[in-house]
């Protein structure tokens, strides 16, 4: 009850927040809220599947490529645009996922890496299709359904945001909690156990990771006509390694933690870079301070009370099971 | 163009990038076969190498000197961080937990090094005695390149010889086989992953030191070098010595010919071949599927 009643402050509060912040800070509220989205995406894999992906920009990337293309050349309204793209992130992740599922750990973690920095290198070798290290440029936001230019205001941008962060995460959360999400959670204990129950692992891993691209597709297509361009360092290791961070210190196998952490990371990257560069080494100092003393991360703090639990000891995802909460 | 001066000239150039290679993969495969540890933070020790090498030259004027000294250094920096960091995470039972603190490591280190060493990119240049050219079939080639490659032989046959004919190589190699073994006969295993890992970053160092010369030290040039490595040390066999030997001569051709020939398809051919290695072998070529 306590937890309906949050949920449901937190969404008011969200609703009316371009009212109440001022007007210069919607365009780093939107760009946070993205974010918070593309940390929640990989939390699906990192969290649920303990499958560490070093190269979740790659599906960032593909979502904010594909829909800027598509707005740019063919002119399609916003949101069959940015549907659209998350369709061909999703294609294009089978083959990816079917790839990496067979392998583990460091494997695992090398072999997305490796695809995100080969879709890097395309984006060079395809110039004429992609502008090289340009980029797409002047990605414009065409007027949506029947004519409705809602969307094309900051606010209205702002909106469909939000709807699509609260859309994605009731469905994470419902897929977390379902029969599906125990078998990952299954997994991520013990594969071994899980298999030999009889279940074929891999074929949810994959399902994870396709999932956790798809939702990490709509976070990109969500940026590029929101921020007009996109680069080909979306697709740079970096960016991978800010949201796995992000993720970690938001509190991984929680969902809302890494959306915190994720919008949280971009608010601060914000204000901070300013004051200081010494920022890179402090959220370094602060990401290896969580991993080594707090794995469940930030969320994880909270919902256990600071107590040490027996789960804080089992790393990420350890801190809540799928399930138990409510 | 004489073709078989070109071909021979093409093969010493991998050959001298193999031997950079090497140095760093050939710790990254000895750290993980030891610990079971992915030192993300290779790459950047490998910068910290070529920044050390670089004051070593300043403060010393010897290029020799520098060779000698940039891998202590490095080495103690990082004992040290095994001991401080690595350590405590032993009793975990998630891998993923070294990834991170490896990777927030190369995140921190590479922002030491900018605030250190300022964001110019520093050259030390060759020293003098290593300045020359060579004939290969009548074809210029640079002296440097040829030291390289010698010296990258000299190490892989070094430490070939070190772990398969001393017995801190034996001890090395019983603790990757056995770890709780060799603990309870009366060896400090602390000590022998302590060692292992100071020496992984002094060979990287060592790398980064060899090539500052021929590239200038950046910031960045961790970043790089620490996925080619990966890629190196997973072609070859997490864990394998000799898989790092093969995995290096073979990034080493890619990248040569890949540059030569199809210049923006460089970077994609190397993945390529992982990918192709991964999908036939998990394991890499000489590594065992976990």
């Amino acid at each position: 009850m306590n937890r309906k009643l949050g949920f449901a402050t937190a969404a008011a509060l969200c609703v009316l927040l371009p009212f109440i912040l001022p007007q210069y800070t919607l365009t780093i509220t939107v760009e946070a809220l993205i974010f918070g989205l593309f940390a929640m995406s990989l939390d699906l894999m990192v969290g649920y599947c303990r499958l560490y992906s070093f190269g979740h920009a790659a599906a960032y990337g593909l979502g904010a490529y594909s829909c800027g293309m598509l707005l740019t050349h063919l002119q399609l309204p916003l949101p069959a645009g940015i549907l659209l793209a998350v369709a061909i992130t999703v294609l294009i992740a089978v083959p990816i996922a079917w790839v990496c599922t067979r392998s583990t750990g460091v494997s695992f973690a090398m072999l997305t890496l490796a695809f995100a920095q080969l879709g890097y290198a395309m984006l060079f070798r395809f110039k004429e299709f992609t502008g090289g290290s340009d980029g797409i440029d002047g990605i414009p936001r065409p007027p949506g359904p029947f004519g409705a230019t809602f969307l094309q205001s900051k606010l209205g941008y702002y909106y469909l945001v939000l709807f699509c962060l609260f859309g994605s995460y009731l469905l994470c959360r419902t897929i977390v909690r379902s029969p599906f999400g125990a078998v990952l959670a299954g997994i991520r204990e013990n594969e071994a156990k899980t298999r030999a129950l009889g279940y074929n692992t891999r074929a949810y891993k994959l399902a994870t990771v396709v999932l956790a691209y798809g939702f990490g597709g709509l976070a990109g297509a969500l940026y590029a006509p929101f921020a007009g361009f996109a680069s080909p360092e979306l697709f740079f290791w970096l960016a991978s390694g800010r949201v796995l961070i992000m993720v970690i210190v938001g509190g991984a196998g929680t969902l809302i933690g890494p959306i915190l952490g994720g919008a949280g990371f971009l608010f601060l990257e914000n204000q901070l870079s300013q004051l200081t560069d010494l920022w890179p080494l402090i959220f370094g100092s602060v990401f290896i301070a969580f991993v080594m003393f707090a794995p469940q991360g930030i969320w994880g703090l909270i919902t256990s009370g600071f107590e040490r639990s027996p789960a804080a000891a089992r790393g990420p995802g350890g801190a809540e099971a799928p399930g138990a909460a409510s | 163009m004489d073709f078989l001066g070109f071909a021979v000239t093409q093969c010493l150039n991998a050959l001298s990038q193999a031997s950079v290679l090497f140095l760093i993969a050939c710790g990254l495969t000895l750290i993980f076969g030891i610990m079971r540890i992915v030192n993300f933070a290779h790459g950047v020790i490998f910068m910290l190498g070529a920044y050390v090498g670089y004051t070593a030259i300043a403060l010393t004027g010897s290029f020799l000197l520098s060779l000698a000294v940039t891998p202590i250094v490095v080495g103690i920096v990082g004992m040290s961080f095994e001991r401080v960091f690595l350590r405590r995470l032993y009793g975990r039972r998630d891998g993923g937990a070294y990834l991170m603190v490896t990777f927030g490591l190369a995140v921190v280190m590479s922002e030491a090094i900018r605030l250190i060493w300022g964001a110019q990119p520093l050259g030390a240049g060759i020293p003098d005695f290593l300045r020359g050219i060579v004939l290969v079939f009548d074809q210029p080639f640079p002296l440097y390149r040829v030291f390289l490659i010698g010296l990258g032989v000299a190490a892989a046959i070094a430490l070939w010889q070190f772990l398969e004919r001393t017995r801190a190589g034996l001890l090395i190699r019983a603790v990757s086989q056995n770890s709780e073994m060799v603990h309870a006969l009366g060896t400090d295993v602390d000590m022998v992953r302590t060692a292992v890992f100071g020496l992984g970053c002094a060979m990287a160092a060592l790398g980064g030191a060899l090539a500052a010369p021929l590239v200038t030290a950046f910031l960045g040039m961790g970043t790089t070098v620490v996925i080619d490595a990966f890629v190196v040390v997973i072609i070859g066999g997490m864990g394998s010595f000799l898989g790092s030997i093969i995995g290096s001569v073979l990034i080493a051709f890619v990248q040569v010919v890949g540059a030569y020939y199809f210049q923006e398809l460089a970077l994609a051919f190397m993945y390529l071949l992982m990918l192709i290695i991964l999908v036939i072998r998990p394991g890499g070529l000489l590594g065992r599927e976990e």
